[in-house]
């Protein structure tokens, strides 16, 4: 059975994908360290104090989470990995998008062309529904349904 | 959002004039990318920055900074910050004072091949001078020292909650380059940090301790708790000067840098020290805020949570690191005199242990204007260095090296081990850490 959920588009746009889930903050930098100093093809998570996502390929999934945390180069981080082409298909925040992943996302939209989807505010209800693997299916209006 | 047409955030016809391109496609390009960050951040408008910049952006590695080709454009465009900017630390490319092995050595004049350039970029984009790099801006001889109220555009999570804290100014933890183009701009979102609700406290911290506790450590408590949201500490006046003295300012540029670290609070307040906390005292407190105590069993047992991360525990220290964030002049002659009176009890001349400090180009120079303390410094065997020691964990040392530090904020990014200070004057003066020789 399908879940919906309706968040805040913050760079909006119709997709589906797999989902990948944490339920701790997402930390850009230490999830990418590894990927960016590095030719690689898909970025693996190098962020050994996330035990939910250390080790999984954050390329093309739709990354789950409350918010991002860590170093403020994460600005950098996003610019990076989208024009590596090794960036994940979208971010779904439950909570507000914190200020260092909207400065991010944006500057790779904008910098780079390359939209990595976001949209924020989906509840708690929504990061305790979904699971990794679930399909995923991402709406412009903010409409997120888990199939 | 993304769509421009829909923006719910209020712009001025001036902005909008530049989101529509009057000032050239790169300009346009800029005010884009800020107009949007505002929009994510729900801000009902852009306000104006009103004083220097300080950013995260020192280095040409890329995924730290931004891209060259990025710089270019920007220079092309003639475009530059509306007030000369401060940098984060040098690269670590002053190879006499970090003693590497010539692998190391080449290893990050590879990686760090374009420096010169990017220097040069960050010069024309603004960047005050080619002294103004360090962690510690808001030191005196620095200079970069934001006025109370005054509203910044700033990124590096160190410097972004002293400004906040100590001095009262006004700044969100912005993203590396996202930085820059909001200070080239001149303009921020009004959202977060910016505004009087939110720089109420959620959290009211009790400090319960029998001494002034170590600053990082007490710092690293509170980050870990309270996390993105922000403390209002009491219990810290029994122990501090509350007329900002040198010795309070350098405890709470310490402590809020291992808040940063640990958590993401860009802004704390301490009862009867800090600006807002004098002014509004518990009025800062939102009603449904959450207490935390911490005491010195609470301090102890995070602590004894680090884990050691040498590949050889037992190996025999063979590096220290000090300085993370720069010291300021004060606790660069604290050392000295330290170190010098360690030495002598011992009947010593030189550290056992290789030691590294670390502070702003400006108060190192300052400090060797001090013949006598400069010598004493140099004659026990301490190197001096610009540089951020952090990044030499990035690409050249890890767990194989057994490098000590005094810094909280060190340990979490690397893999040295933290003592104290008085734990590691000890330890480098005899070489051996105590129970393990």
């Amino acid at each position: 059975m399908s879940r919906s959920f309706k968040g805040k588009p913050i760079l909006p746009g119709n997709l589906e994908g797999e989902a990948l889930v944490t339920h701790v903050g997402f930390n850009t930098y230490a999830s990418f360290y590894t990927s960016i100093h590095a030719q690689v093809e898909a970025a693996q998570c190098a962020d050994s104090g996330n035990q939910e996502l250390h080790g999984k390929n954050l390329t093309d999934k739709i990354i789950c989470l409350p918010q991002t945390i860590g170093s403020t180069s994460a600005g950098a981080v996003w610019q990076r990995v989208a024009q590596m082409g090794v960036a994940p298909k979208a971010m779904l925040f439950s909570q507000q998008i914190d200020s260092l992943a909207a400065a991010g996302l944006v500057v790779a939209d904008v910098w780079v062309g390359k939209r990595i989807y976001a949209v924020d505010q989906l509840g708690d209800e929504f990061l305790e529904s979904v699971k990794d693997g679930d399909r995923i299916v991402i709406r412009e209006d903010g409409t997120v349904t888990i199939r | 959002m993304a769509d421009l047409q829909n923006l719910r955030i209020k712009l001025t016809e001036q902005e909008r004039d530049i989101l529509h391109g009057k000032q050239g496609p790169t300009m346009q390009k800029v005010m884009k990318t800020v107009a949007l960050y505002g929009e994510a951040l729900a801000a009902e408008r852009l306000v104006d920055i009103g004083g220097a910049g300080h950013f995260a952006i020192p280095w040409c590695t890329p995924g730290i900074a931004p891209p060259l080709e990025m710089l270019d454009e920007l220079v092309a465009a003639g475009l530059k910050t509306k007030h000369p900017f401060t940098l984060d630390p040098r690269a670590p490319l002053d190879f006499e004072n970090l003693s590497l092995r010539p692998e190391q050595e080449q290893t990050l004049e590879q990686m760090y091949r374009d420096q010169a350039r990017y220097d040069e970029r960050m010069l024309q984009l603004g960047l005050r001078d080619r002294d103004a790099y360090t962690c510690s801006p808001c030191l005196p001889e620095v200079g970069n020292v934001p006025k109370r109220g005054t509203v910044l555009a700033w990124s590096e999570s160190s410097c972004v909650i002293f400004a906040n804290s100590v001095l009262g100014a006004r700044s969100n933890r912005n993203g590396a380059i996202m930085d820059l183009l909001s200070n080239i701009v001149g303009k921020t979102p009004l959202a977060g940090l910016l505004t009087d609700e939110g720089r109420g406290a959620t959290w009211l911290v009790e400090v319960r301790t029998a001494e002034l506790p170590h600053p990082q450590l007490l710092g690293a408590a509170i980050g870990t708790k309270v996390v993105e949201d922000v403390p209002l500490i009491v219990g810290l006046d029994r122990f501090l000067d509350c007329r900002l003295s040198e010795e309070t300012l350098d405890y709470l540029r310490e402590m809020g840098a291992a808040c940063a670290t640990y958590g993401a609070v860009g802004l704390y307040h301490v009862e009867n020290i800090t600006p807002e906390a004098v002014d509004w005292g518990t009025d800062l407190l939102v009603p449904d805020h959450t207490t935390y105590v911490i005491d010195d069993q609470e301090l102890q047992a995070l602590r004894a949570s680090y884990p050691v991360m040498w590949a050889d525990g037992e190996a025999r220290p063979e590096r220290c690191f000090i300085g993370c964030p720069h010291l300021s002049l004060r606790q660069l002659h604290w050392w000295t005199n330290r170190i010098h009176n360690s030495l002598q009890a011992r009947s010593q001349s030189r550290l056992a242990v290789e030691t590294i400090i670390c502070a702003a180009p400006r108060v190192l120079q300052k400090f060797s204007a001090d013949a006598k303390a400069h010598e004493r410094l140099k004659g026990a065997g301490v190197r001096l260095s610009g540089t951020c020691v952090e990044t030499l964990f990035e690409h050249v040392l890890g767990p194989e090296d057994a490098i000590l530090t005094n810094s909280d904020k060190l340990r979490a990014y690397s893999t040295a081990r933290f003592f104290p200070d008085e734990e590691l004057i000890e330890i480098l003066v005899s070489g051996v850490i105590r129970g393990e020789s």
